[in-house]
């Protein structure tokens, strides 16, 4: 029994600061958790990115007992399908193990044997790790983690409870704290007289934190890892206090999650709780681990036994005992990254794309998205097209209000701060309509607030299941199709509840001269500034009669993680209202007279569009037909006929990836029962910054993001720098999110999609209770057993001046630390005359060659499935 | 007549960090009593760790940061003291300074 807490004593002011910064700290190491209403791909372990990708694996592996590489099982079945070779076993090997070249063969038993062959072998045949027995997390522990997150959810809720917790705006511990008395749940654990005992703590978070560390006798140096301990126990909750403190906007309204809370609250459970957990952390951050191994005696004695030598002369031990289990998941890791890379730079290697004669009829500019990737070759096929890649908000950083809301939503990433806000007007007489949409809007609040009640949905059957329920079986029997009529609406994607077909026309205000609210709209300076972003950045020199800025969103229904579907350069948001507020812009006459002034020259006859891609059906919308120009519209016509026809084409092409039936694949976002309405962007795997001379003709397999850029359009390198300190870093964050979903989707990923329950209006758990799930749902990376996302680290290709990138990755710190760590490979190569060159970890350039040579023979014949992942072959 | 060196004393906490921590030292600074800060993004110039770039198009957090606080004497050392601990494994420097201010309201 826990005796009772002396009474506090008040912080000193210094103490205090110092241990809000150590909660700080303890935190760092959750990633941030975005509500799933705008969900932002993170690297789970984006708070290690301080050390290099090895090291912060191991880092991850103690502290969240998680799998950071797939099993040897796996990458053996790689072997085995040729997507790893021998030869890029032995680079990987090598580079981990330089000294391995020079060193005499192995003297087994008088026969000399290659060293090389034997890491080689105990990577392809040596012992794995049995499955560890069910951890010992300590069955009190773990029920204090379910009463701490049941408090959690009920501190956030925002929708779905009718009573909410007393004093949310003191904070969550106080609020607890003063309710908490009542729980039985905690009663049951911690004792009956839990309710004396919580008075008797102090009413100040950290006050709470600074006795109990006391109380467990923990010093300075070791304070961190026992708060991040504590926060640890609900990784997800705690991603969520990160997003909180650190990232939410300003204005959000809603409690406020904080990590100094969270800490104190699993910290007074500790405390009261009759068993207290460790709060040493990991023993060894970098060895131990709660994912299973196998000790290298067994792989000795293995090893031995295949070469015919004795294991306990000390030769193979002393060999592989430099090797560990860790080792061989990192060098199987590097192997298959060689693979894919060698495979990538083989198809890319060669003469150019030779410019087409036929000048473009039309211009478009998709999104890097790695799904505009096959749209974009099935669309270039078809005619006179030519595309470039730019991040899907097209450079235009600004908050977006659309017509009848009262709330703005920032689109565009993450990294940026929007100061300015766009508000959609209609053009038309509004009035009817957006009285339509008020009391549509509120009759479909209220139903779903009734259906998430505790006791409202008996009601709800009641009064309105006889209109629900015959709805819910024609939804299920009978799943909507998709309109494939283009010309419909031409409005960004909107809510199934929004009257259809009563639409006013809209525009963006995107001058504040025309601005009724001074707060809305963007300065003359401000609209050519940006305008000129985005011709320069993606090398833009001559225009089409018609250019088309082409933005991307995914129409899913009953899918909480609808938004991970979306734009993430427009920060989990559709991409459409950013492509109509540019293109508004580049239509700008003043605009466009600035532009000139910079050099710039857009001819008269030139017609900027806005368009959304429908990701899940490949359907491009265009929008704002009426303001059209009468001379341009009979091409945006044909190029609307030629769209139509990509989408077709392109939809066959993904039919071929997803389970089901090919003629229905443009349905299944409408079909509320389908789990996996498209891959998103499994499969991602590179990051190309160049010409689409250098990528255009060859099938990439959706998995490249594709920048434009022209080194020589951009002598000073500050396109490359915006494009690498920006859209490749957000690239690196899908990609690491891709990958640790991948590799272990109980910790790092959201789980089975078919247990998802909706939380406090901003995540989902797994069940009927538990933690927030991180990341991306399995059905987002798996088919049943077989993996859709091929685990690499992202590689970027990059065609610039070797010296210009350097200095880039040089002064920025954050993009160093991917690098130079090993978060991002970088490969790279002046123009298309020139080799390519990898960029080592300590900062040197040495020349790349395959592995393989054997490919480059086979460089035309590499079509279908060089690139593919599982999934594809 | 008044001059300059009759407003009250005060102290001004500069700090110039990466931008991935304002948030941290901004939370630090109210937690510990300051009523408001003034933040200079995109901030550069050359130091300990060589060059470093301002402004970058789109990316806030990339580039360092200045926040700058006015407090009373009397809460400098407790802020001080949280700043030297988040330095201690951050890049960052941090100057202190006593300044005069002619309406000590705002900052108590």
């Amino acid at each position: 029994m826990t005796t009772a807490p002396a009474p506090p004593i008040a912080l000193s002011a210094s103490d205090r600061s110092r241990l809000v910064v150590d909660v700080a700290t303890a935190g760092s190491i959750a990633a941030p958790y975005w509500p799933l209403t705008s969900f932002v791909a993170v690297n789970p372990l984006g708070g290690l990115t301080d050390l290099a990708f090895h090291e912060a694996a191991a880092s991850a592996r103690g502290w969240f007992g998680a799998r950071t590489h797939l099993p040897l099982e796996a990458y053996r079945a790689e072997h085995a399908r040729g997507t790893v070779t021998d030869a890029d076993l032995d680079r990987a090997i090598l580079r981990h193990e330089p000294s391995l070249v020079d060193r005499q063969p192995l003297d087994l038993g008088g026969v000399g044997v290659d060293r090389l062959d034997v890491v080689r072998w105990d990577l392809l045949h040596g012992p794995t790790a049995e499955p560890l027995p069910p951890r010992e997390t300590g069955a009190l522990a773990v029920a204090l983690d379910e009463i701490m997150m049941g408090w959690c959810a009920a501190f956030v809720d925002e929708a779905h409870t009718p009573w909410q917790m007393p004093d949310r705006d003191h904070g969550f511990y106080r609020s607890w704290r003063g309710v908490a008395g009542a729980d039985r749940r905690l009663a049951a654990v911690v004792g009956r007289d839990v309710r004396a005992r919580l008075r008797q703590l102090p009413d100040d978070p950290a006050e709470l934190l600074d006795l109990v560390l006391g109380d467990r006798e923990i010093d300075d140096d070791r304070r961190v890892n026992a708060i991040r301990t504590w926060i640890l126990r609900t990784p997800g909750w705690a991603g969520f206090a990160r997003w909180c403190d650190e990232w939410a906007p300003a204005d959000r309204s809603g409690v406020r999650l904080r990590m100094l809370d969270l800490a104190a609250v699993r910290a007074a459970m500790d405390h009261l709780a009759p068993e207290h957990i460790d709060l040493h952390g990991p023993a060894d951050t970098v060895t131990s681990s709660s994912v299973p191994t196998v000790t290298v005696e067994r792989r000795v004695d293995a090893a031995a036994a295949a070469f015919g030598g004795d294991g306990h002369d000390g030769a193979i031990a002393e060999l592989l005992g430099t090797i560990s289990d860790g080792d061989r998941a990192a060098i199987w890791l590097a192997a298959h990254e060689w693979n894919f890379r060698d495979r990538l730079l083989a198809r890319l290697t060669g003469p150019a794309a030779t410019d087409p004669t036929e000048r473009p009829v039309a211009q478009l500019v998709f999104c890097i998205d790695v799904r505009s990737e096959g749209f974009r070759r099935q669309l270039e096929a078809l005619g006179a097209y030519e595309t470039y890649g730019f991040a899907g908000f097209f450079g235009v950083p600004v908050r977006w209000r659309p017509l009848g809301s009262e709330a703005a939503q920032a689109r565009c990433p993450v990294l940026v701060s929007p100061s300015h806000e766009i508000a959609e007007v209609a053009i038309d007489d509004d009035a009817g309509y957006l009285s339509t949409c008020s009391a549509t809007a509120g009759l479909h609040d209220a139903f779903h607030a009734a259906k998430g009640g505790i006791a409202s949905p008996f009601a709800l059957a009641e009064s309105a299941g006889w209109f629900a329920g015959p709805v819910a079986a024609a939804r299920t029997l009978a799943p909507p199709r998709t309109s494939l009529d283009s010309t419909a609406g031409g409005r960004a994607k909107q809510p199934w509840w929004k009257p259809f077909g009563a639409a006013p026309r809209t525009a963006p205000v995107v001058d504040t001269a025309t601005s009724v609210d001074p707060r809305v709209g963007l300065s003359l300076e401000e609209r050519t500034l940006f305008a000129e972003a985005i011709v320069t950045t993606i090398g833009m020199a001559e225009f089409a009669p018609v250019v088309v800025l082409c933005g991307h969103g995914s129409v899913t229904t009953n899918n909480p993680h609808a938004s991970s579907l979306d734009c993430g350069a427009c920060g989990g948001a559709p991409g459409g209202a950013s492509a109509r507020i540019a293109a508004a812009i580049l239509n700008d006459t003043d605009v466009r007279a600035g532009l000139v002034e910079r050099g710039i020259t857009i001819a008269d006859h030139t017609w900027f569009v806005a368009a959304e891609h429908d990701t899940a059906a490949d359907l491009v919308r265009v929008f704002d037909h009426d303001v059209v120009p009468a001379a341009t519209r009979p091409l945006i016509d044909a190029l609307q006929r030629d769209l139509d026809i990509a989408g077709e084409r392109n939809s066959l092409d993904r039919a071929k990836r997803l389970p089901g039936s090919a003629p229905r694949v443009r349905d299944r976002g409408r079909d509320w029962a389908e789990v996996r309405p498209e891959w998103g962007l499994a499969g991602n795997g590179a990051f190309i910054i160049g010409p689409r001379s250098m990528t255009a003709g060859h099938d990439l397999r959706g998995r490249s993001f594709l920048h434009s850029y022209v080194a020589e359009r951009d002598p000073d390198g500050v396109a490359l720098e915006t494009i690498m300190t920006a859209p490749l870093v957000v690239a690196q964050w899908i990609s690491s999110q891709y990958y640790f979903s991948t590799v272990e989707p109980e910790v790092f990923g959201a789980g089975d999609k078919m247990l998802h329950n909706p939380v406090g209006g901003i995540g989902v758990v797994v069940g009927q209770s538990g933690d927030l799930a991180v990341g991306l749902p399995m059905q987002s990376v798996m088919l049943g057993e077989q993996r859709a996302h091929d685990p690499l680290r992202l590689l970027a290709v990059v065609q610039a001046p070797l010296d210009r990138i350097e200095g880039i990755i040089l002064r920025n710190s954050g993009l160093r630390k991917l690098v130079d760590g090993e978060w991002i490979h970088v490969v790279a190569r002046a123009s298309d005359n020139d080799a390519w060159s990898l960029r080592t970890p300590s900062g040197g350039w040495e020349p790349w060659h395959l592995a393989d040579a054997s490919m480059a023979e086979h460089r035309t014949s590499l079509s279908h499935t060089d690139l593919s992942t599982p999934l594809s072959i | 007549m008044t001059t300059w060196t009759d407003l009250p004393t005060m102290a001004k906490i500069e700090v110039v960090i990466d931008g991935d921590d304002v948030p941290a030292m901004r939370d630090l600074f109210l937690d510990s009593g300051a009523t408001g800060y003034t933040a200079v993004t995109g901030v550069s110039g050359f130091g300990h760790h060589g060059h470093h770039k301002g402004r970058l198009l789109f990316n806030d957090r990339a580039s360092l940061s200045m926040l700058i606080t006015v407090v009373p004497i009397e809460r400098a050392e407790g802020l001080i003291a949280g700043i030297r601990r988040l330095l201690e494994d951050r890049h960052g420097v941090l100057f202190v300074s006593e300044t005069h201010v002619s309406r000590p309201d705002y900052f108590t």
